[in-house]
């Protein structure tokens, strides 16, 4: 899918220089982002020659779906989308920021500052501006309310408000079934399931585990309850390991022969589930659910179905753990200590039909600590676009437990370090400080944007927000709904820490060098007439 | 409840999906839907069925193929099989404010008329009797793709782009990378299990890769992936490798720098690739229709009664796939309980994974002759090899061939009026497969031959490419009198063949020279090791060796 941005070829016959180059394919870049930044910001649908769509508001994917052909363009875009690989988020802010940081420090470098002089204003801006950083974090405590804070703020950018509380909910509350003390959480212990059917806002979380296979046999319960589960990763399928040569004949009975060892093997195997099954279900209403990560043939379900158990085949490897942590028990490699102690429980297991595919729920588990997020939608662009929606939130949930921090957002962060670099840099000494200066400004992108985005005029709003922040400790941003400054943590917008401090690393070292890029250009020139 | 053992194909890149298209296309189009006789061939083998949101029964390839965005033209990824296209009018709403919605649309992709034939349900029926000129509309394999596919079958990699020389998907190393991605990891991976869930009997796994590029190491890894995953089941690769590269046509010294240096890149491709299709195959055949395959894929193979456009991908990648549908009704047969199990037991003992496939397409003899005298007849060998610098010989080979499309009626003439042929001692033998595993008996020395003989001929009509001699009549034979322009060959006999001889050491010895000319230092895309570079040079030697002494059984 196409957004072509400008053709790097002519681009270079009209600006002779690399700076230009730079700059303007920075431009571009900037341009197809601007209009994604923030909750009133556009979204985008994707329409390709075939026919598939994509629908995204997010940076990371939109630069994932453009061909860009401009170098520089696509040096940003993958020093964007790294910061995505890392923290899941602040891809459009990386963009924008690196657009403003080389339109700033352009203007200077116009009126003859040396590249390098700049530059080292932008380290010392850099350094400057993480103190603020550190400064404007507030420390959080792991509670349902600060991680649904920053959880709906990131989701509110993704999609609509009415799903994102939706989704928001779901998110919080996987990462908290998930989270025991102190302990780092392991995301993919949240299985994220599609099922393309109702919509979005039907997407829920289960307390459990949901697989996207059923029972291959017709004659299996469809539902079960108060089931033992047995998960393991043991082959129950006939598998010939002797061979027939096209060369050499065996006779029929010579191969029946080597058929009915290799079956008897199979068959051991399942009368041990079958032994233990009747062990654990006699004289109660227990019954029993084999999740195998092996196949399970025919033969093997069938006798498996005439005990009245439930046999998958086939499971996700990473379900076995995920399975042990739902319903408890100990995934098996052999079936040599079969046991009561290795069998988890789920009050019950259940199948679901939808077209040609089936889904099995291991649900009422006891404290699970792996859980599903099922999500729903009309087709596969929107269950797509809720699954992307669904990682980052569960990222910008993860990344707040790490940091233990949140940043109030709404543009409060750049509003305050504009306005702190601006009074700081008095002390700078030399022509440096002039990158101070570039560097701060370059800052206030964030909150223009967010004011372009929401029909609000661009300066009367900076100038607000500039004037409260001069009277005002606390952190000012911008009121999306009325233009007015805010203070983000009354309105309950947090973004991450972590996030914003990679944005702050990353944009000055590469604005930093592609400025210099005109330096090494020219170095390199006079070198070769020398 | 039937024993069908169920194969899952994989494709990696362009040129194996050129190869792939042909094969589902030449399967599909021989489909008989209203036939009274019971097919010979278990199409379920290769086939999967299902039925699509509206409820209809769907029979599709099992199959997941991987190419690279901007590779399918107009096909849509998810096809139109199990749901119609989205459409964009009606944009709900749920997920974003309407009037913020920015929609992008690129150029609608035009169809060709094949496309818009087999689309519209009126002209559907005629397809296979019209000249479609696929020659000129074909710039991707999906131009010619007849089959639908599920919708989890096809998928796109984001990250190259199809064609663009700025970023190349051209190493081992990029395919590797690739492979650790989530895309892979997870969504593909998953796709590989939700297949081998559907199925009760699962045999394994046919792969058909691209090895010149960064397909190489996207397969490579996949494979070592399945070998942890499925380490019981059959892993068969076909690696392919296309028989004309456009930067071989150089027309300015500069070019001529480039286009030597994108062939080192493949020969480094194919070392490492083929090492590790040495390790996590059970048997590999790599095919190409020019003789030589690296350093530049050389003079194309000539095959009696064909003419066809070694540059066209089109062409050439049929007369592969023909060799594939071919050879690989061994274990696809209603009749018999061969596996591709059976066929490693046979042809890769003492290690020599390795093999040579080979193909005479067409089969073709003279409309009132028989395969007796047609063999008797015959003038040098039989078949022409499609492996890269393998000339199969005749000498201590472990062999088995297919033909197809000779009837009973063609082997001899009846008893009574068999005259001279009755003194043949070949005039003994009643049916095809007794035929000529005699006639190979007594063409080579200390050889193993087997033999499967089908019925049903190679069905060859559109979008198979018009690839035969004037005198090919409709049902393959050689008439007298040339075909018309607007006679269809329906079909052709074909035989085809997997060979297992010193012949393939020689392969390997070539690709080792190669390979060891060349500095992995200064092919700084690739992320390998020198010590790396140099064991996997060491295995292959070693695998090579593999084949030296002339042992047989
Ligand atoms: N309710 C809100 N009011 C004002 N500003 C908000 C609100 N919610 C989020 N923001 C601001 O929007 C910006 C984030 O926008 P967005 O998520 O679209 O871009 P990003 O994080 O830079 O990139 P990505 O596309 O990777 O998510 C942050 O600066 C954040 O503070
Ligand atoms: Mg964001």
């Amino acid at each position: 899918m196409a957004i072509s941005l400008l053709n790097p070829k002519a681009e270079v016959a009209r600006a002779a220089q690399a700076l230009a180059v730079n700059i303007s394919g920075a431009k571009g870049i900037q341009d197809v982002m601007k209009s994604n930044l923030g909750p009133k910001g556009t979204m985008k649908m994707l329409v390709s020659g075939a026919g598939d769509i994509k629908i995204t508001k997010d940076g990371n994917i939109l630069l994932h779906e453009m061909q860009i052909q401009h170098p520089t363009a696509s040096l940003i875009a993958r020093a964007s989308t790294a910061q995505d690989d890392m923290t899941g988020d602040g891809t459009t802010s990386t963009v924008l920021l690196i657009g403003e940081l080389l339109k700033q420090g352009d203007i200077y470098i116009a009126e003859g500052l040396h590249p390098r002089i700049l530059t080292d204003g932008f380290d010392k801006a850099k350094t400057k501006a993480l103190e603020v950083l550190d400064k404007i974090k507030i420390a959080i405590e792991p509670n349902k309310e600060n991680l649904t804070d920053v959880c709906r703020t990131s989701l509110r950018t993704k999609v609509h408000q009415k799903l994102a509380d939706v989704l928001t909910d779901v998110c919080v509350e996987a990462v908290l079934a998930l989270k025991s003390q102190d302990k780092p959480v392991d995301l993919h212990m949240i299985e994220l399931m599609q099922m393309q059917h109702k919509t979005e806002t039907d997407t829920t979380l289960v307390k459990g585990l949901v697989l996207d296979h059923g029972s291959r046999h017709p004659d299996m319960p469809k539902r079960l309850e108060n089931c033992y589960i047995l998960t393991c990763n043991v082959s129950l399928e006939y598998e010939k390991s002797e061979v027939n040569s096209g060369f050499f004949y065996k006779t029929a009975e010579e191969r029946d022969k080597m058929v009915a060892a290799e079956r008897e093997f199979i068959d051991q195997r399942v009368k041990k589930i079958i032994e233990l099954k009747k062990k654990v279900c006699a004289g109660n209403n227990k019954s029993f659910v084999v999740i195998n990560q092996k196949g399970i043939d025919p033969m093997s379900l069938d006798q498996l179905a005439k005990e009245g158990i439930i046999a998958l085949r086939r499971a996700k490897r990473r379900n076995m753990e995920r399975l042990a942590l739902a319903c408890g028990g100990v995934a098996m490699n052999s079936f040599d200590d079969l046991s009561e102690s290795v069998l988890g429980y789920a009050g019950v297991v259940y199948e679901h039909v939808l077209g040609e595919n089936k889904y099995t729920f291991v649900e009422d588990c006891k404290n699970p600590q792996s859980v599903t997020i099922l999500m729903k939608g009309p087709n596969k662009h929107s269950l797509d676009q809720i699954k992307d929606s669904i990682r980052d939130g569960l990222r910008a949930i993860n990344n707040a437990l790490e940091d233990k921090a949140v940043i109030p957002g709404a543009g409060a962060f750049e509003v305050m370090a504009n306005k702190e670099l601006m009074q700081w840099k008095d002390t700078i000494k030399g022509k440096s400080r002039l990158g101070v200066i570039a560097y701060a400004e370059a800052l206030l992108i964030i909150p223009k944007v967010l004011a372009t985005n929401s029909g609000f005029d661009v300066q009367e709003t900076i100038v607000k927000l500039q004037e409260e922040s001069r009277i005002n400790p606390e952190p000012i941003g911008l009121d999306l709904v009325s233009g007015e400054p805010i203070n983000p943590k009354d309105a309950g917008i947090f973004d991450n820490y972590i996030v914003k401090k990679q944005i702050i690393n990353s944009c000055s070292v590469i604005a930093s060098n592609l400025l210099l890029v005109d330096e090494v250009m020219r170095a390199g020139m006079s070198s070769l007439k020398g | 409840m039937t024993n069908t053992q169920e194969i899952l194909t994989l494709q990696f890149g362009h040129y194996a999906n050129f190869v792939g298209t042909h094969w589902w296309n030449l399967q599909e189009t021989s489909f008989q839907y209203n036939s009274n006789t019971p097919s010979e061939i278990n199409h379920d083998v290769l086939f999967r069925e299902g039925h699509n949101s509206k409820g209809l029964v769907t029979f599709t390839p099992r199959l997941l193929l991987v190419d690279l965005k901007c590779s399918l033209k107009s096909l849509p990824t998810e096809g139109e099989l199990y749901e119609s296209l989205p459409d964009i009018a009606h944009y709900s709403g749920v997920n974003w404010d309407e009037n913020k919605l920015d929609i992008r649309k690129e150029q609608k992709q035009h169809k060709n008329e094949f496309q818009q034939d087999i689309d519209n349900p009126k002209t559907l029926q005629q397809f296979s009797q019209k000249k479609y000129n696929l020659e000129d509309s074909t710039e991707v394999w999906s131009d010619y793709l007849y089959s639908r596919f599920h919708p989890r079958s096809v998928n796109i990699i984001n990250e190259y782009q199809h064609c663009n020389k700025e970023t190349p998907f051209d190493t081992f190393s990029l395919g590797t990378e690739l492979w650790k991605t989530d895309f892979f990891q997870e969504d593909f991976v998953d796709k590989i299990r939700n297949y081998t869930e559907e199925c009760d009997h699962f045999q394994g796994f046919h792969v058909l890769t691209d090895c010149t590029n960064g397909f190489a190491g996207l397969s490579s890894s996949c494979l070592e992936d399945i070998r942890d995953e499925y380490d019981r089941k059959s892993v068969l690769v076909f690696p392919t490798i296309p028989s004309f590269f456009p930067d071989n046509e150089y027309k300015t010294d500069r070019e001529q720098v480039t286009s030597i240096m994108s062939d080192s890149t493949r020969v480094i491709n194919l070392l490492l690739s083929f090492n590790n299709f040495k390790q996590h195959s059970n048997m590999f055949s790599p095919l190409c229709t020019s003789k030589d395959g690296w350093r530049q894929p050389g003079e194309s193979r000539q095959f009696y009664h064909v003419n066809y456009n070694f540059k066209l991908p089109y062409h050439s990648s049929a007369i592969l796939a023909s060799a594939l549908e071919t050879i690989t009704l061994k274990y696809r047969l209603k009749s018999n309980t061969f596996s591709t199990m059976d066929l490693y037991a046979d042809l890769t003992a003492n290690g020599r994974k390795a093999v040579a496939t080979s193909i005479c397409l067409p089969f073709s003899f003279n409309c009132d002759a028989y395969l007796i005298d047609c063999l008797d007849q015959w003038e040098g060998p039989l078949y022409q090899s499609l492996t890269p610098r393998c000339t199969i010989g005749t000498n201590r080979v472990m062999q088995h061939l297919t033909i197809s499309g000779i009837s009973e009626s063609k082997i001899k003439k009846p008893y009574n009026f068999a005259g001279k042929q009755k003194d043949m001692p070949a005039y003994k033998y009643n049916s095809v497969k007794e035929m000529l595993e005699y006639y190979l008996a007594c063409t080579t020395y200390a050889t193993a031959s087997h033999v499967t003989a089908v019925e049903k001929p190679l069905t060859v009509k559109p979008p198979y490419p018009d690839i035969f001699d004037k005198i090919i009549g409709s049902d393959g034979n050689v008439n007298m009198n040339p075909r018309s322009d607007n006679t269809i060959i329906e079909s052709v006999p074909v035989l085809a063949g997997l060979h297992s001889g010193t012949e393939l050491g020689e392969m390997l010895e070539s690709l080792h020279s190669e390979a060891r000319k060349l500095k992995i230092a200064r092919f700084h895309q690739f992320t390998i090791e020198r010590d790396e570079y140099e064991e996997c040079l060491n295995d292959i030697l070693t695998f090579k060796e593999e084949y030296e002494d002339s042992y047989l059984i």
